[in-house]
């Protein structure tokens, strides 16, 4: 049996929110343990608190109690530059809207993230292209977002994930806004990532997109309620 | 890295054509009256003085509401780079980048501009066989353009250093909001 290292931990976190006067507990008493390599999809209805969860674990945001240990790394406590050198190193994000820069080509969008790294501009290139050739967009590197397809701008986008080569994802909706072939393709296109180059992933979505996980984790009300 | 992110950021300057033209003409206009009421100064007093500093106080204005345009306008694409590892310096370096290379522009507009009236001024003076030196015409001299350009930029600094502290208030979970929310 493989032995597979923890890569995200997370020990009875806890979140609220205050909205027009009522508290509610978005994280309630979350326990999680992600080994390295998962493909993990989290579900759950609109307000579960799936997204909470995604966003503590990333850090980017503080859980009210609790802690979560990303790759070794104690990241509940940091300060905001710190937390940001660690999402350089350590993750890529998949956003359900893209979140393209408007005014940047599709390899400048890629390259974006290696441009404060102290990388040479011949590497981040390179680099760059090689992401756009894993995402099969490689004649699209000159194009502006506004000129792409929703799933075109997805796989820019995944491609901006990998290019530092992160040890885990995280995608928030990533098939969103996309339509059912699109979907299936940005899918497959994660899991393919997940598989050759042992990247962790985290997927979180209200639709069922169980049959690509390793493992499904249900949230409801602000806790996991089953983890298959 | 540093220099990297500046070059970006003229390129993204270039790209937000509409801004960069209005913001660079604006500039212009400022420079051109800052440079000739420092000229005229001696000519004119207290009111050459007083012009002047209007001059750099909106010049202060611009870069202020320069940077609080940026900043608004981009605070998506800025809570995007801090989610995919961008510091609060990285993303206020682009914006930095962005507002001097504008005066710059501004700047080297006027010089162009200074250039071409005194070619023109020249020439007309020399095929009449004038002399140009003599004529007395209010031109604004080279060095008040340069010394109205250094105060421009130190004027812009303090500008841009308040400016941009609202980089610092953009949080990166503003990127995962859905579009419109």
């Amino acid at each position: 049996m493989v032995d597979m290292d923890v890569m995200i931990k997370a020990e009875e976190l806890n979140k609220e929110y205050r909205r027009e006067g009522a508290i509610i507990r978005a994280l309630v008493d979350i326990n999680l343990e992600i080994k390295e390599g998962k493909f993990i999809i989290i579900q759950g209805p609109t307000g579960c608190g799936k997204s909470t969860l995604l966003n503590v674990i990333s850090g980017l945001d503080l859980p009210d109690s609790g802690k979560v240990i990303l790759d070794g790394e104690n990241i509940s406590r940091s300060t905001e530059d710190r937390l940001a050198r660690i999402r350089r190193r350590k993750i890529g994000f998949v956003f359900q809207d893209f979140n393209l820069i408007n005014n940047l080509t599709a390899i400048e969008n890629i390259e974006s993230t290696l441009w404060p790294t102290v990388l040479r501009n011949k590497e981040i290139e390179n680099r760059s292209i090689s992401a756009l050739r894993d995402v099969d967009l490689l004649e699209r590197k000159d194009h502006f977002p506004a000129q792409m397809s929703g799933g075109e701008k997805q796989r820019v986008a995944i491609a901006r994930a990998i290019v530092h080569r992160p040890r885990v994802i995280l995608a928030d909706e990533p098939t969103g806004n996309l339509d059912p072939d699109s979907e299936t393709m940005i899918m497959n296109l994660l899991k393919k990532i997940n598989k050759d180059y042992d990247t962790t992933m985290i997927i979180v979505s209200h639709r069922d997109l169980s049959k690509y996980g390793d493992t499904l984790i249900k949230m409801d009300k602000g806790r996991i309620v089953s983890v298959k | 890295m540093a220099l990297r992110l500046w070059k970006k950021a003229v390129v993204l300057t270039l790209r937000s054509k509409r801004r960069f033209t209005v913001f660079t003409l604006m500039y212009t206009g400022l420079l051109i009256w800052s440079s000739f009421s420092l000229d005229l100064t001696p000519t004119l007093g207290d009111i050459g003085i007083t012009s002047f500093f209007i001059a750099m106080g909106i010049s202060m204005f611009l870069s202020l509401l320069y940077a609080w345009i940026i900043t608004n306008y981009r605070r998506r694409e800025i809570a995007t780079l801090k989610c995919i590892g961008w510091t609060n310096k990285n993303c206020q370096a682009i914006i930095i980048g962005e507002i001097l290379f504008t005066t710059i522009s501004g700047f080297l507009i006027v010089i162009e501009i200074l250039f071409h009236i005194v070619a023109f001024l020249g020439y007309f003076y020399s095929v009449y066989d004038q002399d140009f030196a003599a004529s007395g015409l209010p031109l604004i001299s080279l060095s008040s353009v340069f010394v109205t350009f250094l105060l421009f930029i130190l004027v812009q600094l303090i500008g841009i250093f308040l400016g941009t502290r609202r980089v610092l208030k953009v949080r990166p979970i503003i990127a995962l909001k859905k579009v419109g929310t």
